[in-house]
């Protein structure tokens, strides 16, 4: 086995595509009728924990907290991770968690993986929460060092510590990549931008050879499940679920619509005048643009 | 520090993956490198793979290297019935040659490459793990060069790496054969361009129209009017739910002549025995009522979408036992007839409501153009360079000579002897040329096709002659002279047939492959004893920029093509020539968009031709 071992937190999301949505009357969401899917920022930190598999043969556990349908978005992460192990926290006591009573369940499972983890991935934001704070939180609680805004990483396996790349904004620059080390353990909230790269033949047999392994691996992904209720997590009720939340939300408000800046028309393309319409407009907007 | 492996495979066509699975079946350390994105996207054959027993020699078959290949490998149809038709404007003679496609082998199935290769990639990387090899896609090697009597594999997209040995099964245009020297570009005299159509059509509807049984194929084959006036012909293959529609013409014969490949297959689609083959019941969709609101017009016109790719899948599934028992043992149907009566519905709602209508035409799925090499005039004489070894259509192999098209099983039975020879070496660890190259090249000679591709095979001749034998002698002899004259006597056959042997192919070949084999004589008879065929309707073919629009590539700004002198009468020649229309003449000077550019090879005599990088360019679906 290897001696890196790595965890992902996931969060299972609202899959905002047509159809899929659905809205209480109060304006939020209606959590039980919108299908759920891996998140996109979630599912570019198994990348980056694949990476870490493709790399240096890491071991690699995926947890989330949610109903028991999340073990779909989790079978979702094996596919892309190669997971050894998933773990889906599943509590009535979690509901209305806000990020840090969210943070402590984390916590929490985190250590009921195999052992001590290296480093912890998360994504940048979860597309229905918006507020990135369910990451540096976890990272606080297990007091690992936080990177955040990764785009790239690396580990040097004999110094155990972690290379990495972020992207940084500072008001008025523009954007800059901050070069850092860190030494293990980590916790790395993985920049949307972030690509894996493998460079050479024996990293691509190696990307190979596991992606055929996720793929077996998915097609049995329930015995690579283990559910946790509070109790077997052994966390402070008090910590977690509503009770653990110091913020709740109040209010959600539908932002009114701004207006449009833009003119948009419709031109279904179905006919051949309607064609050169669209090849007018277009001939109209690149004006004096010669496209050979 | 460089990676090092022991050998390198460049290509995985079904002559790469061979070589791949064989080296790895002997216990050494492969690595296969293919450029497109996942195997099986870059191939395309007509096909029909067969495996072989010759009566003196081995071949090295399909089914010797892949266990359980008959029984598991995505195989479409065992060709069981094989028919020549010379064919004129509304006539056919059909001559049955399945006696010549059985001649001396064990089987024949007609195959899709976009499916048949990946599964034996699955295959052979299976066993190339075990050595620690594998096989890595998307990566285009660029160079090979020589540091310390290793070969250094340069790629577009990784880090340069070595090996001892190489086997280069890089395909037609080979890059590897012509940067190293090995051999130099094909000329059009060694070559064919092959161009194809895959053609959509449910299970049960194709057997029962080609009178066949379940998993079992029929191939016909074209000659006369549909060649256009060149040297070559068409081909139709049963495959499971598609069929292969395509011609193979001498390079020479189109560059003399030019002709649009498009327009070569399309004669063949519209000759009223293939139409009848293709044909099948398709949905047209109707104008949208204009007048009414836009949003309404909208809903139907995705409603109409909608439908009928419901009813086209259903249909699909219900013409198919697989399909349909799966959809009534699901629980989706109670029976095949509650199916039908469902499609039935659907089609009446389609033509009530939105006045859709249900016409006899085909329906095309993909079209696709290549080079092939004629065996018989460029296999390499001396298939090395230094320690890399060549197979396949980069050592310009194939066996072609009249009915018989075969380059599959040519470049699997060159793969193994190749790895063989790899394998010694490693041995022994040496890889110079005078002991691997040479090594190689004793085992290909030794290879029953090497001598298919030098000399007249008489028992071939023989049977392929009984065939023909209700074709009037005066038809052949007034043409071809005194051998031929005998042969078409069965008296003499044996004696012609030595006659023939003694000509030699050097002297046989401009006499058999000729305008008169492949386009007057086939008329000729066809006009003489030919039974009328009637064209029921006309096929709707599509444009060639229609064809390109339904393919998919993964575009690279990047050309990989370099046009070297825009004035050549060959280039002026391409804006014909090139499948996809990527040439147009601009004030005497071709300019080339290679966008569409779907690396036929076609035009890489005169231009810096690459195949594109890793993962990029066309990406085939059927091939
Ligand atoms: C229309 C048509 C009909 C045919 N009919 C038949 C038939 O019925 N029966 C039959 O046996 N044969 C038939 N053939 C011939 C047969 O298809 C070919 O001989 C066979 O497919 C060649 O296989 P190959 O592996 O040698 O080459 P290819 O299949 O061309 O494979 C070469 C591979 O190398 C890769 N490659 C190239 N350069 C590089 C590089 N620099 N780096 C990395 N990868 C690279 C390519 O992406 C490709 O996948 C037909 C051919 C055509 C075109
Ligand atoms: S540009 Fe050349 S290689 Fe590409 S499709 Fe045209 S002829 Fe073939």
């Amino acid at each position: 086995m290897s001696d890196l071992k790595v965890a992902v937190i996931i969060k299972l999301e609202p899959d905002f595509s047509e159809g899929n949505v659905s809205y209480n009357a109060d304006g939020t969401l209606n959590r039980a009728e919108t299908k759920s899917i891996l998140g996109p920022h979630s599912a570019i930190a198994c990348q980056a924990a694949f990476y870490a598999k493709v790399r240096f043969g890491a071991w690699v556990g995926v947890g989330t907290m949610g109903p028991p349908i999340a073990d779909a978005a989790l079978a979702q992460a094996q596919a892309i991770c190669d997971a050894d192990m998933l773990h889906l926290y599943s509590d009535r006591s979690f509901a209305g968690a806000d990020t840090l009573a969210t943070a402590e369940t984390l916590r929490a499972g985190i250590a009921k993986m195999d052992g001590k983890m290296d480093i912890v991935f998360s994504g940048h934001r979860a597309s229905d929460g918006e507020t990135g704070q369910t990451g540096p939180q976890t990272a606080w609680k297990l007091g690992f060092t936080f990177l955040g805004h990764v785009i790239d990483y690396d580990v040097d396996m004999d110094r155990r510590v972690v290379r990495a790349k972020r992207l940084v904004s500072l008001q008025g620059f523009y954007d800059i990549i901050e070069e850092v080390e860190a030494p293990l353990p980590v916790f790395i909230a993985i920049d949307p931008s972030y690509k894996p790269h493998f460079n050479t033949v024996s990293q691509r047999l190696a990307f190979e050879k596991y992606s055929q392994e996720a793929r077996t691996r998915v097609a049995n992904s329930k015995q690579y499940l283990k559910t946790f209720n509070a109790q077997e997590l052994g966390v402070d009720p008090k910590l977690v679920g509503l009770p653990g939340s110091p913020t709740i939300v109040y209010k959600v408000e539908k932002i009114p619509k701004a207006k449009a800046s833009r003119k948009a028309e419709v031109i279904d393309g179905s006919s051949r005048d309607e064609l050169r319409r669209v090849a007018a407009k277009i001939h109209e907007v690149l004006g004096g643009m010669v496209i050979k | 520090m460089t990676e090092r492996y022991d050998v390198a495979v460049v290509g995985g066509g079904s002559a790469g993956l061979a070589a791949l699975k064989r080296l790895s079946d002997l216990g050494k350390q492969a690595v296969l490198i293919e450029a497109g994105r996942q195997v099986g996207t870059k191939n395309v054959s007509g096909g029909i793979l067969y495996s072989k027993k010759p009566r003196q020699g081995k071949t090295h078959n399909v089914e010797d290297l892949y266990e359980n290949f008959e029984k598991e490998a995505p195989v479409e149809r065992k060709i069981t019935r094989y028919i020549l038709h010379a064919a004129s404007k509304d006539k056919d003679f059909a001559i049955d040659l399945t006696k010549a496609h059985e001649y001396q082998s064990n089987f024949g199935y007609s195959v899709l490459l976009g499916r048949l290769n990946p599964w034996f990639a699955r295959r052979a990387v299976e066993a190339a793990e075990k050595q620690g090899g594998g096989l890595v896609s998307g990566v285009h090697v660029r160079s090979v060069g020589w540091s310390d009597g290793r070969a250094v594999i340069e790629t577009d997209e990784l880090e340069p790496f070595d090996v001892k040995a190489v086997i280069a099964a890089d395909g037609v245009n080979s890059e590897i054969a012509e940067m190293t020297g090995a051999r130099s570009k094909f000329t059009p005299q060694q070559l064919y361009q092959g161009v194809k159509v895959v053609v959509k059509l449910p299970e049960q509807i194709l057997e029962e129209r080609f009178g066949i049984g379940p998993g079992e194929g029929a191939a016909h084959l074209f000659a006369g009017d549909v060649t256009l006036g060149h040297i070559g012909g068409g081909f139709l293959y049963t495959n499971r739910d598609t069929l292969s529609v395509g011609a193979v013409y001498h390079f020479d014969s189109l560059v003399e002549k030019p002709a649009e490949p498009s327009a070569l297959v399309n004669a063949l689609l519209q000759d009223p025995l293939v139409a009848d083959m293709i044909k099948d019941e398709v949905a047209v969709k109707q104008e949208i009522d204009r007048d009414l609101p836009k949003e309404e017009q909208l809903r139907a016109r995705f409603a109409v979408s909608k439908l009928i790719k419901t009813w086209n899948e259903l249909r699909d599934s219900y013409y198919s036992p697989a399909a349909r028992s799966k959809l009534v043992e699901g629980g989706k149907y109670k029976s095949d007839a509650e199916i039908k009566s469902r499609l039935d519905l659907i089609k009446a709602e389609l033509e009530t409501k939105y006045g859709t209508k249900f016409v006899t035409d085909y329906v095309e799925l993909e079209y696709s153009t290549k080079l092939v090499p004629d065996g018989k005039r460029c296999a390499m004489k001396k298939p090395y360079h230094n320690n890399i070894l060549f197979i396949g259509d980069a050592a310009g192999r194939g066996v072609f000579i009249g009915p018989r098209i075969e380059g599959l099983n040519v470049g699997i039975d060159d793969a193994v002897r190749a790895a063989d020879a790899v394998a010694k070496a490693i041995d022994r660890n040496n890889f110079a040329p005078e002991y691997m190259g040479e090594q190689y090249a004793q085992e290909v000679e030794k290879s029953p096709y090497t001598r298919d591709m030098r000399e007249i095979d008489k028992d071939y001749l023989k049977t392929f002659l009984d065939a023909t034998k209700d074709v009037p002698k005066d038809i052949v002899g007034q043409r071809y002279g005194v051998v031929f004259r005998l042969m078409s006597s069965s008296a003499f056959r044996g004696l012609a047939v030595g006659l023939a042997n003694m000509l030699g192919y050097d002297k046989l070949l401009p006499l058999v492959e000729s305008e008169e084999t492949y386009v007057q004589v086939p008329i000729e008879i066809a006009e003489r004893l030919g039974k009328q065929v009637q064209k029921t309707y006309e096929p709707t073919i599509p444009s060639v920029a229609e064809r390109v629009a339904r393919l998919k590539y993964d575009d690279d700004r990047q050309p990989h093509i370099r046009v070297l002198d825009a004035e050549s009468e060959f280039m002026k020649k391409l804006v014909t020539l090139c499948p996809t229309k990527c040439y147009s003449l601009e004030d005497g000077k071709v300019v080339l968009q290679h966008e569409p550019c779907i690396e036929c090879g076609t035009c890489a005599r005169e231009t810096e031709w690459r195949h594109p990088r890793g993962e990029k360019g066309v990406v085939y679906q059927y091939g």
